[in-house]
């Protein structure tokens, strides 16, 4: 096992900390960096919660979860539930209820809205509502064993389902308009420069957090084990282990997770609708997850936070071709960059050094072993022979 | 006011009468002639009074033919003008021809259709905004109804027949038993014989004769009527409130026998849609029970061979039609345009026939490319299987949107697709069973390929045991290559056939690619038997579920629940895999 | 039959797949501390009958004891496994992407709980345990190297040593000596000769060489289409009309 934090990743670590909680957020207070930009690079971090979720369960545990926009979306609607009362009589008509209830006839609030005036228990249910819904399913789906693609496929399957209630007035969370048009946020007006700034903050401190927390993690036993069951389910079974709680706990885990990422997305971006609880939603943070690196935390963030930013300038410069280029570069990057960006330094070395040893060996006309070749032991755990 | 109105309604009830007689006596002689018909209309025309016209117009025979209804049809429109000369006599013309310089226009005798002239033979032009047109009232509209719905009792056609002997039944009206109870001695036809017995017995139901009530309440439980259900309950309700115990227990028994009709078309119509969502449901499966479920491969670019199938099916249908021009990338400087054919009619809707192997070729040329490009490298990692043709699949609706546009494309389904046929009131909709007739057609034929075919042969070994069939000397790449075109011809078939029945749009594939990896799925993976059986019983479920909650929404996120429920129950069905090595 | 309970007693065993019968009304009872070596052709069924006993496939009727009090049909991989039945695989299955060293603690005893390896901290005894195992299977100066790295021979030794961390009481070791040089093979054979008696054994084996080394006036098992065709030492086995007919007859026919 290795050590949580070398002493060079725990600068690193802490030079990051220190620019996303101070020196951006002074930058922008003293008008280096816009408002807009801050909060767009809020909404980005969010994001690479949600990405760190999707590494977590993809990159180190093999489950492919279709999900993950669901829990994300889940966290994000308990946290607008919240938002939605506190606008309280400034809505269009001028009611204590949210607009949308008011326009569906609702003369009283439902029963389930009724405690999302706290605060508190908004952010429980931030915690619970995913993490109950992903415990059912996963107990279901991992008890029987499903795994793999089977395992892609339910949860897109659940994802879709889910879609299809939030999309329904009748549940009485919006419907396809979802919710928007917040004001308060404990208080502070949510749309002050002031407000967004401390949002920004809380994001990165929370993605700090998540990602000191998931480093942890993956260096203890259950990290171990973790790895194990993502590459080799059935000798953990013959190991003792029953893989299937391993696999609950960190399904379960990573709805939180992407949740907590969702809820702080609501509240820089001021709106949720069932259009983000889409399969599409959630491959797309698979894209951020496999372009960065997955296997590694550090991947899905700057993916999280790269593709993102390519994004918002390509749908811009160019809003025809830019899905082509992210459909093709996705499919080139599983192709051929199985390590994602964080893994190419090592791909083009390893590369290189095979390049160099055949070059040789055709000087020497002396044959090489394979072996000697592709086998390069090392201790780190990042460069290995990929495994199937 | 009021005593006029009474007087009327007396007329009316008196010329019905009259009305229901004179058809009694028609059905025994020759139909009236056309010549006897136009002098009754312009007899109602010319009088002065409405009632008077009612009246007139009573007295036209029943059978009185298309004509009847012709003439009254003008008259409503206003389409009759009253000439009046200076006698005061007044003559019902037609206009014809165009309008001089004056605005006059040529009129013809609505009496015999001869020009209209003067004493002199010179013909009498009318000016249309002068001459006053054939007024009708309520009352006048009213016996024109009843005159044209009694007329339609006997109308040739068989379709208004039907219609005019239902709805007559659902009058409740007493008048009107003769005259059904005349055309029930010379109906032939079985359909409306049936519906002449259910109107008779509505009817009979306002019936005083209590005997008689209770008669046509057993005759409407015997024959399952479901329109008459509304007035049996009525019955029931006046039977109890008049104390007669023995009419309102027919009535009950009939409602009660009616019920257990409906259930029985219910659930039959049921079964029928669900059969039919499940074909749909099938066909969009049967390709990726090919790729998915004899090859592994997890091709999320699956709704995009589809959508390939219908827009070639789409592309084809404007060579048949008026052609189509094409600006890709929305560069006008790449417009391009494919000739028509303006085939019509019948040269037209073969259309279809051509799309489908156009289709197949189409999205099986694709899923080759994709198959050689990407896939290939990746059949032993399932998961990157999955993520790159993803990507795939975005680039093509990408394509597809920059070279069609964005709006769904317009396609004409075949007129003999929209209709229905009835069977003991279970409406088989033409459309449901094209799409039934379509899967069964698709499974031959993929059984067919694959046990029936030398490559069918090749496809079995290879799938069954890889390194097997690669030492037999069995080329598995190019087995690989040529299964992969088969699967996505198949899904290009299926897209022809969406096209049929739903919108297409860049987009549309989406719609269909979770339905079909659940029907693979809790099929069980590589077996094609599995998948039909999968299919049907998901469409059933689905059918059923709406049916009962009324609701397609919810009954499909039931269905979800459903499968991942079944997936606990057998998961074994889906996942075996037994190696030597743990893993596989 | 001694007043102790078989260690492991299977009776009636039928499993087949699909129509093809891998096991047939088979029998085998295994007393402790026996080191058991099982034989047989292609398609005997060895392979299908370990499956059963781990819990990888459930037989279609049989019973299967072990210690005479639990029953091994109701219970999964992982329970049976914690029983202390170990299983070596016929092809080398360790966790590629692990340290050899990670390995062997992925499969030292202790407890299973998802709560406990959370807050697992390497004990010193562990690491001793380890370390010896590591001298045992010839790995110490592997002991950071990627398992995937290692050459097969050493994979099978290294799956060896993850069921010496186990401690198990019964292993069931699959081919140990496939794809080994002679002189791997016969360290093979010595080690596992040193666990016998600590450890009951059920050794699958085609090398007869190998089978000779180990099973000296022990009783070897023969299979042949599912069920047990002769029992007894490997003389009298190698003797047996039967089994040169199906077994060593079919090979002398291969050669």
């Amino acid at each position: 096992m290795n050590r949580p934090f070398q002493r060079r990743e725990s600068i690193i670590f802490f030079a990051f900390a220190l620019l996303l909680v101070v020196i951006l957020p002074l930058a922008s207070s003293i008008g280096w960096i816009s408002p807009f930009k801050l909060n767009t690079w809020g909404k980005y971090l969010s994001y690479a919660i949600l990405a760190i979720a999707v590494d977590l369960l993809w990159g180190y545990t093999g489950l492919l979860s279709l999900g993950q926009a669901l829990f994300f979306s889940l966290g994000g609607y308990m946290m607008g539930m919240y938002l939605m009362l506190m606008i309280g009589k400034l809505g269009q008509y001028k009611s204590n209820l949210p607009d949308f209830l008011v326009f569906l006839g609702h003369s009283e609030l439902p029963a389930i809205w009724k405690p999302f005036y706290s605060f508190p228990f908004a952010l429980l249910m931030v915690v619970l509502i995913p993490g109950i819904l992903a415990f059912i399913f996963g107990y279901l789906a991992f008890r029987s064993r499903i795994k793999g693609v089977y395992f892609s496929i339910l949860t897109q399957a659940l994802t879709y389902g889910a879609a299809l209630m939030f999309f329904r007035n009748d549940l009485n969370m919006g419907g396809n308009n979802g919710f928007t048009d917040f004001r308060f946020i404990l208080g502070a007006d949510i749309r002050s420069d002031g407000t967004k700034r401390t949002l920004f903050i809380v994001t990165a401190i929370v993605l700090l957090g998540v990602y000191a927390g998931c480093r942890w993690l993956t260096t203890t036993k259950f990290g171990l084990i973790q790895r194990a069951v993502r590459d080799s389910e059935n000798r953990v079974l013959f190991s003792g282990y029953a893989a299937a709680n391993y696999k609950l706990f960190v399904f379960v885990l990573c709805a939180i997770i992407a949740s907590i990422g969702g809820s702080l997305f609501v509240t820089q971006v001021g709106i949720i609708n069932p259009s983000e609880m889409t399969t599409q939603k959630s491959l797309e943070a698979v894209v951020w997850v496999a372009v960065g690196g997955r296997g590694t935390l550090i991947g899905p963030v700057l993916g999280a936070i790269g593709v993102n930013s390519l994004q918002s300038w390509a749908t811009r410069a160019m809003p025809d071709y830019w899905l082509l280029f992210l459909g093709a570069g996705f499919t080139l990057a599983v192709l051929f960059m199985p390590k994602g960006l964080v893994g190419l330094p090592l791909q083009l070395r390893n590369a290189f050094v095979k390049y160099k040893s055949r070059s040789t060996a055709e000087q020497d006309a002396t044959p090489i072993p394979a072996a000697a070749v592709t086998i390069k032991p090392t201790p780190s755990p990042s460069s290995s022979p990929s495994a199937e | 006011m009021l005593l006029r109105n009474t007087f009327t309604c007396a007329l009316i009830v008196l010329g019905l009468a009259s009305l229901l007689r004179s058809s009694a006596l028609a059905a025994d002689g020759p139909a009236p002639s056309e010549a006897t018909v136009r002098a009754a209309v312009v007899e109602a025309l010319t009088k002065q009074e409405s009632a008077e016209q009612v009246a007139a117009l009573r007295k036209i025979p029943v059978d009185a033919g298309p004509i009847a209804a012709e003439l009254l049809t003008l008259w409503k429109e206003g389409g009759i003008y009253l000439h009046e000369d200076d006698e005061g006599k007044i003559t019902p013309v037609t206009l014809t021809g165009e309008k001089d310089a004056d605005g006059k226009q040529a009129a013809l005798l609505l009496l015999d259709k001869s020009p209209f002239k003067d004493g002199e033979g010179k013909p009498i032009l009318i000016d249309p905004a002068e001459v006053s047109g054939a007024e009708t009232d309520s009352n006048i509209r009213r016996a024109m109804k009843d005159l044209t719905d009694m007329a339609a009792l006997s109308n040739p056609d068989l379709k208004i027949r039907l219609r005019a002997v239902s709805d007559v039944g659902l009058e409740l009206n007493q008048e009107k038993l003769p005259a059904l109870l005349e055309r029930q001695k010379v109906e032939t036809h079985p359909e409306v014989k049936k519906a002449l017995e259910q109107s008779i017995a509505l009817t009979q139901l306002k019936s005083p004769d209590d005997a008689e009530r209770i008669k046509a309440c057993t005759t409407l439980g015997n024959i399952g009527s479901i329109p008459s259900q509304d007035a049996l309950k009525t019955l029931a309700a006046e039977a109890t409130k008049e104390g007669k115990k023995e009419v309102a227990a027919a009535a009950t028994a009939a409602l009660e026998k009616i019920a257990s009709h409906v259930k029985v078309v219910n659930t039959a119509g049921t079964m029928f849609r669900g059969l039919s969502t499940g074909s749909i449901l099938l066909v969009v499966a049967i390709g990726l029970a090919i790729t998915f479920g004899l090859m592994g491969v997890i091709n999320m670019a699956h709704g995009e061979l589809l959508v390939v199938g219908a827009y070639t099916t789409y592309v084809v249908q404007c060579i048949f039609g008026a052609g189509l021009t094409l600006a890709p990338f929305s560069q006008s400087s790449l417009t391009f345009t494919i000739p028509g054919m303006h085939a019509t009619g019948a040269t037209f809707s073969v259309y279809f026939l051509v799309a489908l192997p156009c289709s197949f070729l189409m999205a099986a040329l694709v899923g080759i490319a994709l198959e050689r490009g990407i896939i290939r490298f990746l059949y032993k990692r399932p998961l990157e299987s999955l993520l790159a043709t993803w990507g795939v699949s975005i680039v093509m609706q990408q394509l597809l949107r920059l070279v069609f546009g964005p709006q769904n494309v317009a396609l004409e389904s075949p007129a003999w697709l929209s209709g229905s046929w009835v069977v003991n009131d279970i409406a088989f909709n033409w459309n449901r069973l094209f799409v039934i007739g379509f899967a069964v057609i698709i499974i031959v034929l993929t059984w067919a390929v694959l046990n029936k075919t030398p490559l069918g042969l090749l496809i079995r070994s290879v799938m069954q045991n890889r390194d097997m069939a690669a030492c037999m000397g069995v080329r598995t790449e190019r087995v690989n290559m040529l299964t992969f075109g088969f699967g996505s011809g198949l899904a290009g078939l299926a897209g022809a056939f969406i096209s049929q029945i739903d919108n297409v749009g860049p987009y549309t594939g989406q719609n269909y690619i979770v339905d079909s990896f659940m029907t693979v799925v809790v099929g069980g993976v590589g077996n094609m038997i599995g998948t039909v059986i999968s299919a049907l019983g998901i469409g059933v479920v689905d059918q059923s579920l709406q049916q009962i909650l009324g609701n397609p929404v919810l009954g499909k996120i039931l269905v979800l629940g459903t499968i991942i429920l079944f997936l606990q129950w057998r998961p074994q069905g889906i996942f075996v895999t037994r190696s030597r090595s743990l893993e596989s | 039959m001694s007043q102790k309970p078989f260690l492991l007693a299977a009776e009636g065993l039928n499993k087949s797949f699909s129509g093809f019968k891998a096991i047939t009304d088979l029998s085998f009872y295994l007393d402790e501390g026996e080191l058991r070596t099982v034989i047989g052709p292609n398609g005997a069924g060895k392979t299908t009958f370990l499956d059963l006993i781990t819990g990888r496939t459930k037989p279609d009727t049989g019973t299967l004891q072990f210690e005479g009090s639990h029953d091994l049909l109701h219970k999964n991989e992982y329970e049976i496994y914690r029983l202390g039945i170990g299983r070596k695989f016929q092809t080398p299955t360790v966790y590629t992407d692990h340290t050899v060293f990670e390995n062997l603690l992925l499969s030292l005893g202790g407890s299973r709980s998802v709560w406990k390896s959370l807050f697992y901290r390497l004990k010193s005894e562990d690491k001793d345990r380890i370390e010896s195992i590591l001298k045992t299977i010839n790995l110490t100066d592997r002991a950071h190297w990627k398992a995937g790295a290692l050459a097969h021979g050493q994979k099978q030794w290294l799956e060896i040593g993850m069921l010496l961390a186990q401690n198990a009481k019964l292993l069931l070791v699959d081919e140990p000596a496939a794809g080994m040089t002679d002189e791997e093979t016969h360290r093979t054979g010595e080690l596992l000769l040193s666990l016998a008696g600590k450890h009951t054994i059920v050794v699958i084996e085609h090398d007869m060489t190998f089978v000779r080394q180990i099973s000296k006036d022990r009783r070897v098992t023969v299979l042949h289409q599912g069920s047990v065709l002769c029992e007894g030492s490997v003389d009298f086995v190698q003797s047996n009309e039967r089994v040169i007919e199906v077994y060593l007859g079919r090979k002398s026919k291969a050669a």
